[in-house]
Parts: C-alpha cells; structure tokens; sequence
C-alpha cells in the first residue's frame, strides 16, 4: 500500500518538474493540483511509515530525524523557486501522509478558502530567523555590577565583614548578580527583539535552542523569525548588521538566514 | 535566485517544529527537538519544567499513569541502563595517566558535591538563626578552604571547571 506525503502547498506554477527525491529517499516528488492551488507530494510505502520501528526512530533516532527533515526541507525550498521567481507557499510540518487522493481532496474541499487566504498574506513575503547569542556573560554581569545599588550597596558590606562571613555573602552576591543579569538580559532580549518593526510585517520569538542543537559554546538568548516583505529585505539586512555591531559591545552577537519558506507564519 | 546552505540546526528548528499542521490520515510525530536531548535531564533536574514541556501534571502522585507515562518511563528505563553501561567507559584503565585524570575527576567531584550539599546546610541554618556569628565565621572559613582545595586539585589535575561534573551520558550530568 502506498500513501501520500506532503511538503507543501503552493500557489500554482507552469514548471513542475523536480529534481530532489521524495522523503524516503527514492520517490519521485510530484504535484497534485487543486483549482488554483497545488499540493507538492511524494508516494512513501504506508507499511514502512506506520511501522513501530519507525515510530520509534522518529522518538529516538537522531540521525533519522536530521535526515529526513532535511530532504523535507529540500523538496520545499525547490517548490518555492521556480524560473527564478519566489512562489506563495504554505510548508507542511514535519510527517503528515495521506492514504490517498481522496482523503487529502476532502480537506480542500474543506479549508480552500482559508489555505487561499494563507496564500495571499505571505504572498511577495519572505522568512528571516534571527538568533542571538551571548559571548562574554563576565563583561555583562560586569556592566550590571556597575550600575546596580542593591549589589552595590552588598558590595560595600562586604567589604567589612570578617572573612569567614564574608565568603556567604559573597555567594549571596553572586546570585543576586545572576538574578540581575537575568532580568536585564530578558529586557535587553526583549529590545532586540522589537528591532525590525519598520522592516517586518509579522514576527515570532520561538524557544531557544540548547546548546547540543547548535554546537555552540556561546548560549542562544533568542531565537526569532520574521516575516519581510521583499521590498524591504535590504532595509531589514541593514538593520541587521547594525543591531549586531551595536550588540557585539556588549557582549552577544547574532546570525541570520533566510529567505525560508514561511514556516513560522503559515497557521491557519 | 538567492541561495543559502540550510544549517541542520535550522531545518530542524523549522521543519520540525513549524509549518502548517494538516491533520493527515497518518501523522508521524517526532519528538520534540529539545526533548530529544533534554527530557531526561528535565525531569531528573526540575520536574515543573518538564511540567510546563509536557503539560502533563507530576503532582497528583496517586494518578494512574497514562501510556503516555508509561512510556516515558520506560525510555528512562532504557536510558539508565544505557547510562550504567556507559560509566564504566569513564575510567579508561588502559592509559594510566588517563586513569589518574578520571580518578582524581570523579573524587574531586563528589568533594565538590558534598561541599556545595555542606554550603546549602549552613545557609538554611544561618537563616534560621541557630548560629552565633563565629559559628558563621568558622563554617565560612571551612568552606572557603574546601574550595580552594579543590581548586588546587583542579590544577594539579588539569580539571576544568566544567569537568567538575560527572557526565552519566545520556542522563545528563551529576551537578
């Protein structure tokens, strides 16, 4: 038995030939049209994709996940450029296969307007991610030490105390310091955040990502997308380099990339 | 055409996490990506966080579990067992100095625990109030002194700070 598995969702297109292989690695990737739209999908073994094993690779197997969210991920970035023009296009989360035509027909039938409607918000808009990350957490609990009367007034008792007693203090201090520095890296976190409100049209802020995900010694403290409209990405690059020059003062740094399908922006 | 090389971080980030959710006939769900990595280590280090991650409730403790526990019980079953069979690897006999490393790390380490389980005491009773301030003055010195001692040790050694810590692969880590 065979299914189907969905990439994405388009506006239609004249060119539908595709060069990347379906997510199980063989497939041919093809387009199933609905009025003005197309659906981008490929035909996956139905008894390979409800197996047990593969659930649990799913849960368990890294690799396995690396692997196939990139040849999702590479099947959707060739539907949405097509002869050298940006296409509207709704991704597909991560795993959702029909068992056939008929099924997946039933759910246009059902939301066509609202997946439409979708089409046209995004439509001339890119996605931008954003992170930024904290490089020097020394130099800016620093700068908080500096300018904070509480640790400051901490700082002068201490220096009187005997040393005994003076080392609990210190530890006290130090988690004051921690829990300072938390505050203001959420506030400052916050700013950069709202840096793009002239350039972006929508934006998130998703969950930061741990350390072992991005093989980075330097943790993320934000995690952004944006939406841009494609007369203003040279506008929001700009604003880019200048909130990271003007970050890198203090510590942190950022890193972009884009243009992505509009993963962040695409609920319906 | 604009290119760019799609990190695995990203794709990760974004395909597996966003995107439009058609409810399909079969929905192949992955776990959440920093689950993938962190459950464990939540659920041994704060179990409302993992509260807050799931949504599901720990605290009713006389709730029958859910296969959802079920099952996620059993995957900490199956990672302790991978854990003990890894702390054995720790310790590598075969390279002597190696082995010193590991020895000295693992103690050190425990001393480290002990001493911050020692600070954590003095301090619940500096505020309870049962101490004269020479009491505070001596724990403080103890304490300091440990300290130092270890960090000692950790030159001695060549232990890093963040080698202070045992990592239990796939459990996380002791501190």
């Amino acid at each position: 038995m065979e299914g189907l598995y969905l990439y994405c969702i388009r506006e239609r297109a004249d060119d539908r030939s595709f060069s990347a292989k379906g997510i199980d690695g063989e497939g041919e990737v093809f387009i199933l049209p609905y009025q003005e739209l197309e659906v981008v999908v490929s035909r996956v073994s139905l008894n390979e994709f409800t197996s047990d094993e593969i659930k649990k690779r799913a849960q368990e197997d890294l690799n396995w996940i690396k692997e196939k969210a990139l040849a999702h991920e590479r099947v959707v970035e060739e539907a949405m450029r097509k002869n050298g023009r940006a296409l509207s296009l709704i991704p597909m989360r991560f795993g959702t296969i029909f068992k056939d035509r008929a099924g997946l027909e039933e759910i246009f039938k059902k939301d066509y307007f609202k997946i439409m409607e979708v089409c046209e918000r995004i439509r001339g808009k890119q996605e931008w991610g954003v992170k930024v990350y904290l490089k020097e957490r020394k130099r800016f609990e620093q700068e908080i030490r500096g300018k904070n009367e509480e640790i400051k007034a901490m700082e002068r008792e201490l220096a009187t105390l005997p040393e005994g007693m003076a080392y609990f203090m210190e530890e006290e201090l130090k988690e004051v310091i921690s829990k300072e520095a938390e505050k203001e890296l959420h506030n400052m976190t916050e700013s950069f955040f709202k840096s793009f409100k002239k350039e972006a049209v929508a934006s998130i802020k998703n969950k930061t990502l741990e350390k072992e995900l991005t093989g980075k010694s330097d943790p993320m403290v934000l995690n952004a997308a944006y939406l841009v409209p494609g007369e203003r990405i040279v506008d929001f690059k700009k604003r880019l380099d200048d909130l990271n020059q003007q970050i890198q003062k203090r510590g942190f740094y950022l890193e972009y990339s884009g243009p992505w399908p509009a993963y962040n922006f695409t609920f319906y | 055409m604009i290119t760019k090389n799609v990190t695995l971080v990203d794709a990760l980030d974004k395909v597996l996490e966003k995107g439009a959710v058609i409810n399909g006939e079969i929905v192949i769900r992955v776990a959440d990506v920093d689950l993938i990595f962190l459950g464990l280590r939540l659920l041994l280090t704060s179990i409302s966080k993992a509260e807050e991650l799931s949504g599901k409730s720990f605290s009713h403790l006389d709730k029958e579990p859910t296969p959802g526990d079920t099952e996620y019980i059993e995957r900490l079953q199956r990672e302790i067992k991978k854990a003990e069979e890894n702390i054995p690897k720790l310790i590598d006999l075969s390279n002597p100095k190696k082995a010193e490393k590991g020895i000295a790390q693992l103690i050190l380490t425990l001393v480290d625990l002990i001493r911050r389980l020692m600070e954590k005491e003095a301090y619940r009773r500096i505020k309870r109030g049962t101490l004269s301030p020479v009491e505070i003055q001596k724990l403080g010195l103890s304490l300091k002194a440990v300290k130092k001692k270890i960090e000692e040790m950790q030159a001695i050694f060549g232990i890093e700070d963040e080698e202070l810590n045992l990592d239990l692969g796939p459990l996380g880590n002791l501190i």
